[in-house]
């Protein structure tokens, strides 16, 4: 059934509206950071300065470079540990403890970040010394990051492993690879895309946690999100405009690439089908 | 269960070729539901064997069982001598064409192929002539490089099945082969197919729920339902020897009517029953006893139709013409007599317009022989 | 079953891949739990670290001492209490507002021709790419006095004096509601695209008006979807920190706060974690509910 006019309008009244609010704030960022006033709020002309005074902190990059450093290995951890997690979901028929299991993998999606953060730190406090691990410092934040993004890693995976037609891998085992040999010669290749963003989306939480971090950084090991964090509670800095432009950027460049390959790969997909149909073999 | 007929065929018998797959009391229960109900079949070595029946029949679960995909309950599976059971799919020397396929989208279709010789560790160039083999067998030999979205669904199927004969398995399982093929890709395939397994000598089960394409596939068919077999025999034996009245009528068309044994003699027996005036006559006698309810099954084609009344004295009915069904070779007339029973006969159209102005409304006379029905007491 | 067939099987292969997650995840979030439990019962020390012990053992006396005042405390000090309330409270609004903007927003793009879904579902989900820190910040600088907002709205001649909202639990409401939009969005969305236009249609042909066939087909089959975005969104946000300390004003009370004060400011580790295992309470029952759902959209169709 068409739309009627009516519906359409509404259609697009409402879709506008939602994405007004949803960047309106983002735009407002960008340009205030060429704002030549310290006043984030006033127009004063157009000026660079912030970014200038930005790539000159310090402490800021440093900040950043923790940040970066974390965010990659906490991706990689929860990447494998997230999958593997996808696997038992999606490819273990029940098990004792499998809902267990499932509650483990879960709750860590809603859990409140004050209470993952403190009991971390509580937990590395009292028994971190017996494991070797120091319960303040990039290690301690690596681990928290970990357990809260691994969950996010096995829903993406998971989704995808479902959509995966299993007679797939039982061709694979009954020309004669074994269920190891699947997974890397048949599942991994196929689900690569989904590894792809799961590990995108774990960096990402890590890399904007300042909830956790708080809890379990040590001195040399202040994250981005723990700067940005005390210094926006000053007061509003344009400095910190630049570094969102700057992320902002950074952000929709990736974003723009990833779909532009993900259009590409579609569209030769389709003429290959295409293709295929003509020649009726 | 029923006696395997002893014809091999044309096979030269040799020594353990009669039972070359044994499936032994198999039985596959799922938290209580019995897929597969203490099913036991001996498959000759060499033959294309198919198991056919309707969805939930527990075809597909025997089929996985034998590939390895599930555990029996109960039973064995021995191939060759071997027992199956406790081996995982991929020790099996059974190979599966998947109903969908399941064709590695990320490999191109030598890699396909070449993918079992891989997973047995042969050299390099032992597998790139084999899969020159594989792919001349079934006349892909341009498309090697191609990856499986960019084949129609014809060339997918002819991949599939060179990359299950590639390891030269004993046994090939075929997984509703012509599912994904539109009617008339079908009919060609069909005989493609055939032609490809039997020249290269494999021992064949196949699942289907298309009678069709099991009488036109298979040397031996197994009627399936419910778990358990119905019948076991060659097609024109399942057709013209239906062992029961599920038999009879899930392959082709039958008139069904009940009836009971009215005189049982050795060379022949007489059936009254309620749908006809006259009697049924029997050319030969059968296994029962006087008043005996049984079932006479009439295939269509049988029957023969016509305005003038027979002369012989039983094997015949009487009734109105209620429908014609017009496939262009044949009609199907629907006849009700007056006992209220409807009877299908075929009418070949053998010259054009030549249906002797039979049509809606017309009495006529319907008619067979002493031997074109069959008699079933279950 | 013999050793050939054992090995074969790999059972080995099987729980070692179990056990990494299962592990990672008893150790490092469900038994810090059970040691948030143990040092709610302890009390504020001048110590490293900075609690007293539960257990003694002194002349070979073994002494459990609970300290049931954090506890007592929450109960009794109406601030707390308050603290609970209003977060449960703000938390509710939030998620209702978010599901009224949301819902309409994921139907029209599940409605849509999937080439341009793609691209506008990633729309939805973009901002949330970008530090949600940064985003919340922004939001500082739009409802200040002198910010864009009252700027606008005066310039326009709608009000004649800046609106207080920075600083205020409204401001709060608009920043939750800001950041976890696309958490409501995507669960709905991913429902409402599952279902079978034709049900509409079929509703259509039988005489349902438009707004009917949504009201008793749409809207009830889409129910998993609601279920699962309103607790994406309400249980992180009862305990919010972030979004109420920078946008939120004194009377902006959220527990998350109170639990940061406690730890941060007052250093009192023992009431910081009675704080934390009382919010687990009140948020255990929404979580089993979220879990269920999650677990069953996660095994998908294996039985």
């Amino acid at each position: 059934m068409n739309p009627t006019f009516g519906q359409r309008l509404l259609r697009w009244t409402v879709l506008a509206l939602g994405y007004a609010f949803l960047y309106l704030p983002i735009v407002l960022l960008i340009v205030y950071s060429f704002n030549a006033s310290r006043l984030a709020t006033v127009w004063a002309g157009f000026s660079t300065k912030w970014y200038g005074e930005l790539l000159r902190d310090r402490q800021i990059l440093e900040a950043a470079w923790v940040s970066l450093r974390i965010a990659f290995w906490t991706a990689t951890a929860a990447t494998v540990i997230g999958t593997l997690g996808a696997m038992v979901m999606t490819r273990f028929h029940r098990f004792p403890g499998k809902t267990m299991f499932g509650a483990l993998i879960t709750a860590p999606l809603v859990m409140p970040e004050v209470i993952i953060g403190l009991s971390i730190l509580l937990m590395l406090v009292s028994v971190g010394a017996a494991m070797g691990i120091p319960s303040k410092g990039m290690v301690a934040i690596w681990i928290a990051h970990v357990t809260l993004t691994v969950s996010f890693v096995t829903v993406v995976v998971s989704s995808r492993l479902q959509e995966l037609d299993k007679s797939l891998e039982e061709a694979a085992m009954d020309l004669g690879a074994n269920r190891l040999k699947v997974f890397f010669l048949i599942t991994l290749p196929i689900i690569a895309p989904a590894l792809v963003s799961g590990w995108l989306l774990a960096f990402t939480l890590s890399l904007d946690d300042v909830v956790i971090a708080s809890f379990v950084a040590g001195p040399d090991s202040t994250t981005l999100p723990i700067k940005v964090f005390s210094s926006v509670r000053l007061g509003v800095s344009p400095k910190i405009n630049a570094l969102a432009t700057l992320m902002i950027m950074a952000v929709s460049i990736a974003a723009i690439v990833g779909w532009w390959l993900m259009y590409r790969e579609d569209r030769r997909r389709q003429l290959d089908m295409q293709l295929a149909l003509q020649e009726n073999g | 269960m029923a006696a395997i007929n002893e014809r091999a065929n044309g096979f030269p018998a040799e020594a353990g070729s009669e039972r070359y797959l044994r499936i032994e009391g198999v039985r596959k229960e799922f938290d209580g539901f019995v897929a597969v109900d203490d099913v036991s079949l001996d498959i000759r070595k060499g033959e294309i064997f198919a198991l056919l029946g309707g969805s939930g029949s527990g075809k597909s679960t025997l089929l996985r069982c034998l590939a390895g995909f599930e555990r029996p309950t109960k039973g064995k599976i021995v191939l060759d001598g071997e027992v199956m059971n406790d081996l995982p799919p991929y020790e099996r020397p059974i190979n599966m064409m998947f109903q969908s396929y399941a064709l590695f989208p990320h490999m191109t279709v030598e890699q396909n192929i070449a993918f079992g010789l891989k997973q047995d560790g042969l050299a390099k160039d032992a597998i790139r002539r084999r899969v020159g083999e594989m792919l001349e067998m079934v006349q892909l030999e341009k498309l090697a490089k191609r990856k499986p979205h960019q084949l129609s669904g014809g060339q997918q199927q002819r991949v599939a099945l060179a990359r299950s004969l590639a390891k030269g398995p004993k046994l090939l399982l075929l997984d509703e082969p012509m599912g994904a093929l539109d009617k008339k890709l079908r009919s060609r395939m069909q005989l493609e197919l055939v032609n490809i397994i039997e020249t290269s000598g494999v021992t064949c089960v196949m699942v289907t729920h298309d009678q069709e394409e099991a009488m036109t596939m298979a040397t031996r068919i197994a009627l399936i339902d419910q778990g358990w077999i119905q019948q076991v025999g060659t097609p024109d034996e399942i057709y013209e020897q239906p062992g029961n009245r599920f038999a009879a009528g899930f392959i082709g068309s039958v008139n069904l009517v009940e009836a009971t044994i009215d005189e049982d003699e050795p060379d022949y027996v007489t059936l009254r029953t309620p749908a006809f005036d006259a009697p049924i006559h029997i050319g030969h006698g059968i296994t029962g006893f006087e008043g005996q309810q049984v079932s006479f099954a009439l295939r269509p084609e049988k029957l023969g139709i016509g305005k003038a009344e027979p002369e012989q004295p039983h094997n015949k009915a009487h009734g109105t013409i209620e429908d014609i069904a017009y496939f262009g070779s044949h009609s199907v007339y629907h006849v009700r007599l007056p006992s209220g029973i409807k009877l299908m006969a075929n009418f070949t159209n053998q010259q054009r317009w030549a249906s002797e102005g039979m049509t809606w409304g017309d009495q006529v006379w319907l008619w067979w022989g002493d031997n074109d029905g069959v008699v079933l007491t279950s | 079953m013999n050793a050939r067939a054992l090995k074969r099987f790999f059972p080995g292969g099987r729980w070692a891949v179990i056990a990494v997650p299962f592990l990672w995840l008893l150790l490092f979030f469900a038994i810090p739990f059970l040691i948030v439990l143990k040092i709610s019962f302890s009390r504020l020390a001048i110590a490293m670290p900075p609690y007293t012990p539960i257990v003694e053992y002194v002349d070979k006396a073994l002494t459990l001492r609970l300290n049931l005042g954090n506890y007592v405390a929450l109960f009794t000090d109406s601030q707390y209490v308050v603290a609970y309330l209003s977060s449960i409270r703000i938390a509710a609004v939030s998620t209702l507002l978010c599901l009224l903007i949301g819902y309409p927003m994921a139907y029209f793009i599940a409605r849509m021709k999937p080439s341009t879904r793609n691209i506008a579902l990633m729309a939805v989900v973009l901002p949330s790419w970008i530090s949600f820190l940064l985003r919340v910040y922004a939001w500082v600088g739009i409802l200040d006095a002198n910010g864009i907002l009252n700027r606008a709205l005066m310039g326009l001649g709608v009000i004649d004096a800046p609106l207080r909202i920075l600083y205020t639990p409204l401001a709060a409401y608009i920043g939750i509601v800001y950041c976890y939009l696309p958490f409501m969005v995507l669960p709905l969305y991913a429902n409402l695209v599952k279902l079978d236009l034709r049900l509409l249609e079929a509703a259509y042909d039988l005489g349902a008006k438009p707004w009917q066939a949504f009201l008793r087909i749409t809207l009830p089959l889409s129910r998993a979807g609601i279920v699962a975005g309103c607790m994406l969104v309400m249980i992180p946000a009862v305990g919010e920190f972030v979004i109420p300390e920078m946008l939120g004003g004194p009377d902006t009370l959220m527990i998350g706060r109170v639990l940061w004060g406690e730890f941060f400011n007052n250093r009192d580790w023992p009431a910081a974690s009675a704080v934390a295992i009382v919010m687990l309470l009140l948020l255990m029952v929404p979580i089993l509910v979220f879990n269920r759902y999650q677990q069953k959209e996660m095994e998908g169709r294996l039985t």
